[in-house]
């Protein structure tokens, strides 16, 4: 029997916090189109925003304008989510804009314990020049 | 991904925010700033309504969570009402809901007010 075809698209965004609306607009259409499972979406929601926030906000130097690509690809039971960019080396489950200073919602970071509760999988690698993180979620 | 706000007064120099759409990484400052001009130390409770907001992220739990410290370190109260299962899941994510108040409804946060307010009188 032959393996399920993955429904693969990208966009490519700058590192700046306001292109997380394109981001989300990406996502929806995705969805409808692949017809993504509701509650997934609504989590995927989260964790795209999470993740792209902290991305944009700590892979570049400030100021400095550069590039997010993000691939969605799924098959009938999973979705997964490629983020890559060109920034200093950086894995953002281990910094996030969420941290808050007296700490009782801290632990690493409110948004990165979001993205780890709402994702099944999560895999960083540096690959020459770039950061490549995968976020990989299983339908309910 | 646009924030709705409107406040409203509340009975004994109380305010209603209310908030509509999405508090995210983009729209959190628009909260802070509101919270920053309408909430001093003679606000006696500020109540949060989530009736209308469909999305919440990180960045909004952070303005949350200040504006909760601020009512607190006021001697006033925070409350929390009419969260949709997808915000209070977030909330629940965090474990962040003990110590908050939250009602499910205007009914049972009226109820609690109509006590608070019972008690006061007690005690006077």
């Amino acid at each position: 029997m032959d393996k399920p075809v993955p429904n693969v698209q990208s966009i490519t965004l700058q590192n700046k916090i306001s292109d997380s609306s394109k981001l989300f607009d990406f996502l929806t259409q995705y969805a409808r189109t692949f017809k993504i499972p509701d509650e997934t979406y609504n989590d995927l929601r989260l964790v795209l925003e999470e993740t792209f926030v902290n991305i944009a906000s700590y892979a570049y130097e400030k100021d400095d304008t550069q590039t997010i690509s993000v691939e969605l690809k799924s098959t009938a039971d999973e979705i997964s989510i490629t983020f890559t960019d060109t920034g200093i080396a950086f894995n953002p489950l281990t910094k996030s804009t969420s941290c808050m200073e007296t700490n009782d919602h801290c632990e690493g970071g409110m948004g990165i314990h979001i993205i780890k509760s709402l994702s099944d999988h999560q895999e960083y690698n540096r690959a020459g020049q770039s950061n490549v993180f995968t976020v990989t979620k299983h339908y309910t | 991904m646009s924030l709705d706000i409107v406040i409203t007064p509340e009975a004994n120099n109380g305010k209603r925010i209310s908030i509509a759409g999405s508090l995210d990484s983009n729209t959190a400052p628009e909260l802070q700033q509101s919270i920053d001009t309408e909430i001093n130390n003679s606000v006696s409770a500020t109540i949060l309504d989530f009736k209308d907001l469909d999305f919440l992220s990180s960045a909004g739990l952070r303005v949350i969570f200040k504006a909760k410290k601020l009512m607190d370190s006021n001697g006033g109260k925070f409350l929390m009402v009419n969260l949709q299962p997808q915000i209070k899941k977030v909330f629940e994510i965090i474990k962040a809901l003990d110590g908050m108040n939250v009602f499910k409804d205007q009914e049972e946060m009226d109820e609690y007010l109509a006590a608070m307010q019972d008690k006061v009188k007690e005690g006077e």
